[in-house]
């Protein structure tokens, strides 16, 4: 009895042995083969495999990470062509693969290979730069600023304020109208940008849905909605002209907040309403230039506006002020990187020129103010010359202020930095000690030192490393390690093509019948 | 009872199938202490290439182990000292063969051969598994046949062939 239970157990262990066994089927060959650079995109991918096999699932990863369903095949012996999506773009992809092989077991794995060139932080740097798609979205941008902040902060002034005079209204009607032209082209020029196209290709409907699918989207978006807000209260009298321009300005604060660097920042709870409060202010001071300008202007100067104006405007600047003070220590971190990277070189100028308009501000405020409130004719010609230079040197700032788009700040320079991205793999039986050349994805390198559990040398006749990206449904991809003259052991090429938590395996041949695997989880930045 | 067997055989019969793909032992179970003839069954090559070489690591406790010479193949055993003194029908044996390679020979990638041994089970415990880690070497590349599947872990990629220990023949107790 106990006999046959006994032989039963021994009969489920046996089972456990061998009925989990994995396939033997395997990738003998690939087209593009595996870290291959490629000039153009392939009308194919083939997968040889040394047996016939069916296709569970192949997935083609793009660089940003987006996953396509590869569903259309074809079988020819052990190998499977698969017809290739049109428009891949270029960069690094991972060809993902999960096959089932004539014994009903599943084979993983993945194929990586480049378009163009191999794409991530070090590649992307490489990039030629298309000045004109680079100029046209600067151009843009600094349009999309002077309809938020001077058309709808002109309504938002007039409509709250309610100044006399309606010869600044031209120029506030035009940055009004720019704005709406503005706002949905810089969504357009965004998905060039993202997609690595020329202008030329600014019609293509993917290039719309991209450019909408990035944060500049939903801040267009607002943007536009704002906007078009204010160009209805420009003609609404009343209570609901001065609510549509107050809803507007709000707009103005989070049409920004949702997109930028700034709003990207960490922390998050504290970043976005800075940069709410901070375009909210701009709005709210650089809106009220132009009304004013041509309050005083008039015949018998409207001092009333100045007056509300000068009481006010203290309110409206600490908290754009502060506001912009905490944004600029967030990004720039430490004072070097003011000078040494491009961003801080951005901030340092637009400080400069903001210097300037304060120091205008402040005489404007301390001599010409309260003479110009007692009609004092020469005072008054002097302030509406000292605003004209002001608003002239808002504009300046604004479009100092656009050049961001194209300067990571030292923040985000500081995580890509943060490479050699180390890892480090700790069990009883073996450590491993991993320093990659980059932790930002793209192509690197790796070094393994080797140890016991116990912090004695180990040395293996064979090491592979194994990067997997669940995750983003990349399988498993091995790379096996060269043993150099120190004793450490180097893999290059190693390719990670999307950001996001990579499992990397070290399979250690101990010796010739003893193999160790260790394992553990890394975070490849963008 | 009766039905506990039928069950377990059938799981047998279904792994059998299943460990098709590795190399493997034909007979997965022996009685301890019993005289076992091994017949590793080599299924394909590594990646599409040939085999050239086959080489096992004979575990502790299998003592008074003798291959089977292959036509065709260069047959060659290591000798090394058991970790004991084991008694082999009176004789104190402390010694013999650890290693069994056969080499030289090529069996293509779409053929199927065996290789066989045998050996006498004196060190080994009922209910606890023995492996015998297997090195396929190719016209190009290998296969390491030598991961120890361990209980709670994922199954290894290319586990080493497992001899299952059961209760010592009228061993009933």
């Amino acid at each position: 009895m106990r006999l046959v239970l006994k032989a039963a157990v021994c009969m489920l262990l046996w089972l456990s042995l061998s009925a989990a066994a994995l396939a033997h089927a395997s990738l003998i060959s690939a087209s593009p083969a595996q870290n291959t650079v490629l000039a153009s995109a392939p009308s194919q991918f083939v997968l040889q495999f040394n047996e016939p096999v069916s296709p569970l699932a192949l997935t083609l990863v793009a660089p940003d990470g987006s996953r396509t369903t590869l569903a259309e095949f074809r079988l020819v012996e052990g190998a499977i062509e698969v017809a290739a999506p049109a428009g891949i773009g270029k960069g690094t992809f991972a060809l993902s693969y999960r096959v089932i092989s004539t014994d009903g077991h599943p084979v993983a794995g993945a194929v990586i290979f480049s378009i163009g060139a191999p794409s991530g932080g070090a590649a992307g740097a490489d990039q030629a730069l298309d000045w004109g798609l680079r100029s046209a979205i600067w151009a843009v941008r600094v349009l999309v600023y002077l309809g938020l902040f001077f058309g709808v902060g002109s309504v938002a002034f007039r409509q709250l304020m309610e100044p006399k005079g309606g010869a600044g209204r031209p120029l506030g009607r035009a940055a009004i109208a720019g704005g709406l032209v503005a706002a949905p082209l810089a969504v357009g020029l965004q998905g060039l940008d993202a997609l690595g196209l020329s202008l030329a290709a600014i019609a293509d409907p993917n290039v719309w849905a991209t450019g909408f699918s990035t944060s500049l989207g939903p801040a267009m978006a607002i943007g536009f909605l704002a906007i078009a807000l204010a160009a209805v209260a420009e003609w609404r009298a009343g209570g609901i002209g001065r609510s549509l321009a107050l809803v507007a300005l709000l707009g103005v604060g989070a049409a920004l907040a949702v997109t930028g660097h700034a709003g990207a920042a960490e922390p998050q709870w504290l970043t976005r309403p800075a940069v709410f409060v901070h375009a909210v202010g701009i709005a709210a001071w650089a809106g009220a230039l132009l009304p004013l300008f041509a309050a005083l202007r008039r015949p018998v100067p409207d001092v009333a506006a100045l007056r509300r104006f000068s009481r006010w405007i203290p309110v409206a600047l600490l908290p754009l002020i502060v506001a912009g003070a905490v944004l600029a220590v967030i990004q720039v971190g430490r004072l070097e990187a003011l000078v040494d990277t491009t961003y801080g070189q951005v901030l340092l100028a637009k400080l400069v020129l903001l210097a300037g308009v304060f120091a205008l501000a402040v005489y404007n405020r301390l001599r010409l103010t309260a003479p110009v409130l007692a009609f004092n004719v020469e005072a008054t010609r002097r302030l509406v010359q000292t605003i004209a230079v002001e608003a002239a040197l808002v504009v300046l700032v604004l479009s100092i202020a656009a050049l961001w788009r194209f300067t990571p700040p030292p923040r985000a320079l500081a995580l890509v930095e943060a490479a050699p991205l180390s890892l480090h793999i700790h069990t009883d039986t073996a450590m491993g000690e991993v320093i990659f050349a980059s932790g930002a994805t793209g192509e690197t390198s790796a070094d393994i030192v080797l140890m016991t559990g116990d912090f004695g040398p180990l040395e293996a006749n064979a090491l592979t490393l194994v990067a997997s990206n669940p995750a983003a449904g990349i399988e498993e991809t091995k790379y096996p390690a060269a043993l150099q003259p120190d004793g450490s052991w180097h893999v290059a090429p190693l390719q990670i093509p999307v950001p996001g938590t990579w499992t990397i395996r070290l399979d250690i041949r101990v010796s010739d019948f003893v193999m160790t695997r260790i394992a553990d989880d890394v975070v490849f930045a963008n | 009872m009766l039905n506990k067997t039928l069950l377990g055989a059938a799981l047998v019969l279904l792994s059998a199938t299943g460990a098709f793909a590795h190399i493997s032992l034909e007979t997965g179970e022996a009685p301890a202490g019993s005289t076992y003839k091994a017949v590793l069954r080599v299924p394909h090559g590594c990646d599409g290439n040939a085999t050239t070489s086959i080489r096992v690591q004979i575990p502790e406790g299998v003592i008074s182990v003798k291959p089977q010479p292959k036509a065709g193949w260069t047959l060659a055993t290591t000798k090394g000292a058991y970790a004991k003194t084991y008694d082999y029908y009176g004789t104190p044996l402390s010694e013999g063969v650890k290693e069994v390679t056969w080499s030289g020979g090529n069996l293509p990638d779409e053929y199927y051969d065996e290789f066989v041994f045998r050996g006498t089970l004196a060190g080994v415990e009922a209910g606890k598994p023995i492996y015998f880690p297997v090195i396929q070497t190719c016209t190009t590349g290998e296969e390491a046949w030598i991961e120890i599947p361990v209980e709670g872990q994922p199954e290894p990629e290319l586990p080493a062939p497992g001899l299952n220990i059961v209760e010592a023949v009228g061993g009933d107790d």
